[in-house]
């Protein structure tokens, strides 16, 4: 019995199903009959009423992934706007510097040539850079080296489209300095690769703040080439001599391009150094 | 309860009506699109039978047909209300299906929606059969394996061990 009433019902319901169904079909082939202007007219109304919230919240949706979208762009462009105008930035301050080295040049007689840093010594004290000029650009061994700031060092080795420099943060390389104030001149070296110390006599009256340069003693750096300034002033033994601490202008380990003066040693450097 | 269901019923329409007209593009695979619409009528089917697939597809349809050429209206509105229909003669209260029978089901529905779809629109044998070929197998296969996922979460997780 009730598997037949089960029969009955499901009977039931697929033959109301099927009136269902001849409702809508009839609706559906009705609207698949019209003539196309009334297709057109029904269907701008069910867009412009019935649809239109489903419209609205479909395109805000789409809005909001579009958002995302624009966002993700404008983020990308901003960093590539970014990284040129760093690029333009950095073309600024080299355009600077180029400036000024053009007013730099005429102060020499020898003539200048720009060198890029393309490497230096892997140690923990910046002794030694690699330059981008060689023995084709004019290069040669014991030119003096500098840069805007001060002096560098000097030109250690040269190759054909390389050299060595030098610096004077190299506890190897000596040279004299002269006080411009007081006209003392004492020899210059460093001991840890940062500070220079010059021994000079007590009475020259060497004061802290002085400014030193280049004495143009030695054949190889002409005079005048700024070193440093004097720092602190320590008594050595007997107080007839002092030490004098010297901050050079140029901190090495933060160049970039540097100068080098054709300016070869004086004969008589030469001759004692073959 | 009932009410319920209904609400849940037109969230879930909702829902596909979203995903089929902006998720469905974000996850097309070469052109390829799942029509979300055709599983929520496929499931109403199965979970309610044929009066509530059928209504569903007559509306699915019509907004189908709402959307695309003028011309074509009534076309979707009749395919998608036959197959929410004969799909719904399978209604789970009647008849427990394992799962590939629900893909394989859903897979002859989509063809018999398209090929009826395309044979009430005005379009020759062989633009049929070339929409057919280009557009209706990649986006059927695309459809069927969205709706075996969702068949799957939505039947068989929860009863995986009363089929038969």
């Amino acid at each position: 019995m009730l598997k037949l009433g089960g029969l009955i019902r499901r009977f039931c319901a697929f033959g109301r199903g099927i009136l269902v169904l001849a409702f809508l079909l009839f609706l559906g082939v009705g609207m698949l009959m019209l003539p196309v202007p009334t297709k057109e007219r029904l269907s701008s109304f069910f867009l412009s009423s019935v649809f239109y919230p489903v419209q609205y919240l479909v395109a805000s949706v789409d809005d909001y992934r579009n958002v995302i979208e624009e966002n993700e762009k404008l983020k990308e462009q901003n960093a590539r706007l970014r990284l040129e105008l760093d690029y333009a930035r950095d073309g600024m301050r080299e355009l600077t510097r180029l400036r000024a080295l053009v007013r730099f040049d005429n102060q020499w007689d020898y003539p200048i040539v720009t060198a890029r840093i393309i490497g230096r010594n892997p140690g923990r004290m910046v002794t030694t850079l690699i330059l981008n000029r060689g023995i084709s650009d004019g290069l040669k061994k014991d030119m003096p080296v500098f840069s805007m700031s001060g002096l560098v060092g000097k030109i250690s080795k040269v190759a054909a489209h390389h050299a060595q420099a030098q610096v004077i943060a190299d506890p190897n390389l000596k040279f004299s300095v002269l006080n411009i104030r007081t006209r003392t001149i004492g020899f210059a070296e460093t001991m840890d690769g940062k500070m220079l110390t010059a021994t000079i006599p007590t009475y020259a009256g060497i004061q802290v703040g002085d400014t030193l340069v280049t004495s143009g003693l030695g054949g190889i750096f002409p005079k005048g080439i700024g070193v440093g300034t004097v720092s602190e002033i320590q008594p050595l033994d007997m107080e007839v001599l002092s030490l004098m601490v010297i901050r050079p202008f140029q901190e090495v380990s933060q160049l970039e391009e540097v100068f080098v003066m054709q300016k070869e040693p004086d004969w008589i450097v030469r001759e004692l150094l073959q | 309860m009932k009410g319920l269901k209904i609400i849940v019923t037109l969230f879930a329409f909702l829902v596909c009506v979203i995903l089929q007209t902006t998720v469905a593009k974000w996850i097309s695979v070469f052109g390829a699109m799942p029509d979300f619409l055709l599983i929520f009528v496929v499931y109403q089917a199965f979970k309610h039978g044929t009066v509530p697939a059928a209504l569903w597809g007559f509306v699915i349809g019509f907004s189908c047909d709402i959307y695309g050429p003028v011309e074509w209206l009534g076309a979707g509105t009749v395919s998608m209300t036959l197959l929410g229909f004969l799909v719904g003669l399978l209604e789970e209260r009647f008849l427990m299906m394992r799962l590939s029978l629900r893909i394989v089901i859903l897979s002859f529905g989509y063809v018999f929606y398209d090929l009826l779809f395309l044979s009430l629109t005005n379009l020759s044998h062989g633009e049929v059969t070339q929409l057919f070929l280009t557009r209706s197998i990649p986006n059927g296969i695309y459809t069927v394996i969205c709706g075996g996922l969702i068949f799957y979460f939505l039947f068989h997780r929860k009863h995986r061990k009363t089929h038969v």
